[in-house]
């Protein structure tokens, strides 16, 4: 925290105002990450500390990096007070750097920037990109459920579900209990969007606001698990989504199908005894389908877990292990798998995610769809006499 | 990025209409097959009644196999060698004409007249009960008629945008292949094929039996672009046809699972001569074909197709 003022002296900001041409620039900021590290000089090879991580006041959360930082006072949650501090451009947004020429004190809270809940702009799902914020969104929540992860050494809980308005559905993450029900129409500020494995979630933490409201404009949770399948050739344009519905026809399966043994740990596939993570694990055996579904206009894998594979193949997972016992071939029992399966008109409904071979749903439902002949033949047939 | 290919829901009729091939886009282009109503086939997925198969492969190492898929508009031919073991497995299962959904890669054969021989080259093939082949003829028929139904909306407005068609669910692809479809078959008959279209719905309904009694013959579309035949050379006989077909099935089996994507003479003639192709004979099928234009040998004892 040293000192030196030849800088022109600089006003206040938000951070949601800074630009690399404002630069220097003052603010109150709470560090929400942060993580120590060292560079190596080219020139001398000398190494010199740095702290690089996410400062937010509320307005906005921007990346920031400390070069020769103290060795101690600096913790999740700190306020702090940066005078002259630089602002550079990444990619579009703006980041903040504290050289020696920025003076840097303890803040209090009360020091962060008043933000008028009212000034916050109110955005609809559709609109959300990654790395947004600073948004006021109302949302059903449709699905929520406490999940227990591992984030460097610490253990956290996070409440992750769906959350959904008129114009579609987004993943929630939240990292505090807000007693989010299944139903609830809540409004939402202070959350950001990130994108997690190729799908964009919206994340709340305990900087966030979570308001119940009225909601009459949102989804019901039930018609939004019930919407009608797209085109799969559409799917495969947006990338996936929440909650999607398809429908088509099993053409093919995908290996590993059938029967794989999981590691005891961590559920992962494991090879010659041996799992990617855990190293030599006893397996427990497990069914699995990849199932390719096709409707004419394009293709999507769907991952059927032990359940919804035992219903649709017919096999439960003693039984295959049995006739494995009879005939050690597995590539059999995939086989046999196929022959049950395709040309099965299937509707699924899930998580969509894409990847360079296409996208892959992981099924909330998968429902055998019948075809009722004679009124697809009386449909068929009015369409074609009109015509010819 | 490369998408696994849509099998397209078509009829036997449309597939054997279908004579305009065009290839993709990239280091490995992707074979298409247009047909005359936009379908821009790599993949189909087909339904009716599977004949027993017939080898066409002489010895176990080289095994090849052909059945017949006919629904009520009209037949082709599938295949599957030992590249597709559980579809040729699957084939071989049959001693008797039995309902049947098929997926697999479309694969066209143009002989000397131009005239063009459409087979599947089944990746998968499953026996199924009466009812699943009629609600696969009956989304077979119900996507035919969306492309048709495209056709003539394309036709009405030539300046139809994607945009437009996605919000009522119709692809991108869908339109390219139908603006493809009108310029590569301008003269096509479509009410013909809706006629044909016909006798697929009235066994949806169960009303017939599983392939028409008159099914019709009548090419519905010609394209020529061979040049004009060359009179002293007589037109070639059926059995000729079938061995020059051979011979490029062969070709072709060989520069698919080759390096270099040419197919080693050597090879070839020794897989014909085990389907009972012998020698001179194949020495002369490989001249016509040379000549016709269709196989070239740009490299002493490799052969593509032109």
């Amino acid at each position: 925290m040293t000192a030196e003022s030849t800088s022109p002296t600089p006003v206040e900001t938000r951070l949601r105002d800074v630009r690399a041409t404002s630069s220097p620039v003052e603010f109150v900021a709470r560090v929400v990450t942060f993580e120590r590290r060292e560079v190596t000089r080219k020139s001398d090879g000398s190494r010199r500390p740095l702290i690089s991580g996410l400062l937010s006041d509320g307005t906005a959360t921007v990346r920031f990096t400390w070069w020769d930082p103290p060795r101690e006072g600096i913790e999740r949650g700190t306020v702090l007070r940066a005078v002259g501090a630089e602002v550079r451009e990444f990619r579009g947004r703006p980041e903040v750097t504290f050289t020696w020429k920025t003076r840097v004190s303890p803040a209090g809270p009360a020091e962060l920037p008043k933000v008028d809940a009212e000034e916050i702009p109110f955005r609809t799902v559709e609109d959300l990109r990654p790395s947004d914020e600073g948004f006021r969104i109302e949302v059903r929540v449709v699905r929520i459920a406490p999940k227990s992860v591992t984030v460097g050494t610490e253990r956290r809980v996070v409440h992750e579900g769906l959350v959904a308005d008129r114009t579609g559905a987004i993943a929630l993450s939240a990292w505090s209990d807000f007693g989010l029900q299944i139903g609830e129409a809540v409004r939402l500020a202070g959350g950001y969007v990130r994108s997690f494995r190729g799908r964009p979630s919206l994340v709340l933490d305990e900087r966030s606001s979570v308001v119940r409201v009225e909601g009459n404009d949102l989804p019901d949770p039930a018609e939004l698990l019930r919407a009608p399948p797209r085109s799969i050739a559409e799917v495969e344009d947006e990338g996936g989504g929440e909650a999607i519905a398809v429908e088509g026809v099993v053409v093919g399966l995908l290996p590993p199908s059938g029967l794989v043994y999981r590691c005891p740990t961590c559920h992962r596939a494991v090879h010659s005894g041996i799992c990617r993570i855990h190293g030599q694990v006893e397996g427990q055996p497990d069914l699995r389908a990849r199932i390719v579904l096709d409707d004419g206009t394009g293709a999507v894998t769907v991952n059927a877990n032990r359940t919804d594979t035992e219903r649709l193949w017919g096999v439960t997972l003693d039984e295959a292990r049995a006739r494995l016992r009879n005939q050690p071939d597995p590539s059999l029992l995939e086989e046999e798998m196929l022959e049950s399966l395709l040309g099965r008109r299937l509707r699924v409904r899930g998580v969509g995610t894409k990847d360079d071979f296409g996208v892959t749903l992981t099924p909330e439902s998968i429902d055998r769809v019948d075809i009722d002949l004679d009124a697809a033949a009386e449909e068929l047939s009015a369409r074609l006499g009109g015509r010819s | 990025m490369s998408l696994r290919e849509p099998a397209w829901r078509v009829t036997a009729r449309e597939l054997e209409s279908s004579l305009e091939e065009e290839k993709g886009e990239g280091e490995r282009p992707t074979a298409y097959l247009l047909s005359p109503f936009a379908a821009r086939m790599n993949r189909v997925l087909m339904a009716g009644i599977l004949s027993p198969a017939e080898s066409i492969g002489r010895d176990d190492s080289q095994a090849f196999w052909r059945a017949r898929l006919s629904d009520p508009t009209g037949a082709v031919a599938i295949t599957a060698g030992s590249f597709q073991p559980r579809a040729m497995a699957q084939l071989r299962a049959a001693s008797a004409p039995r309902p049947a959904i098929v997926v697999g890669k479309v694969h066209l054969f143009r002989g000397r007249d131009g005239v063009g021989y459409v087979s599947v080259r089944a990746e998968a093939v499953r026996s199924v009960a009466e009812t699943e082949e009629r609600s696969a003829l009956a989304d077979i028929v119900r996507q035919t008629l969306d492309r048709l139904d495209l056709l003539e909306r394309v036709e009405k407005e030539p300046a139809l945008s994607e945009e437009a068609l996605r919000k009522d669910g119709v692809p991108a692809a869908w339109l390219r292949a139908a603006r493809a479809s009108r310029v590569r078959y301008p003269n096509v008959d479509r009410a013909a094929f809706r006629r044909d279209l016909r006798s697929a719905v009235r066994r949806v309904a169960g009303e017939s039996g599983p392939t028409s009694a008159t099914p019709s013959t009548a090419p519905m579309v010609t394209v020529t672009r061979a040049p004009p035949p060359r009179p002293e050379s007589p037109a070639p006989s059926a059995a000729e046809r079938a061995e020059e077909s051979l011979f490029l099935d062969q070709l072709d089996e060989v520069a698919d699972v080759s390096a270099d994507g040419y197919a080693d003479l050597k090879e070839v003639l020794s897989r014909v001569s085990s389907h009972g192709l012998l020698g001179d004979r194949a020495e002369v099928i490989l001249n016509r074909l040379e000549e016709e234009g269709v196989v070239e040998e740009p490299i002493v004892g490799k052969l593509r197709r032109a």
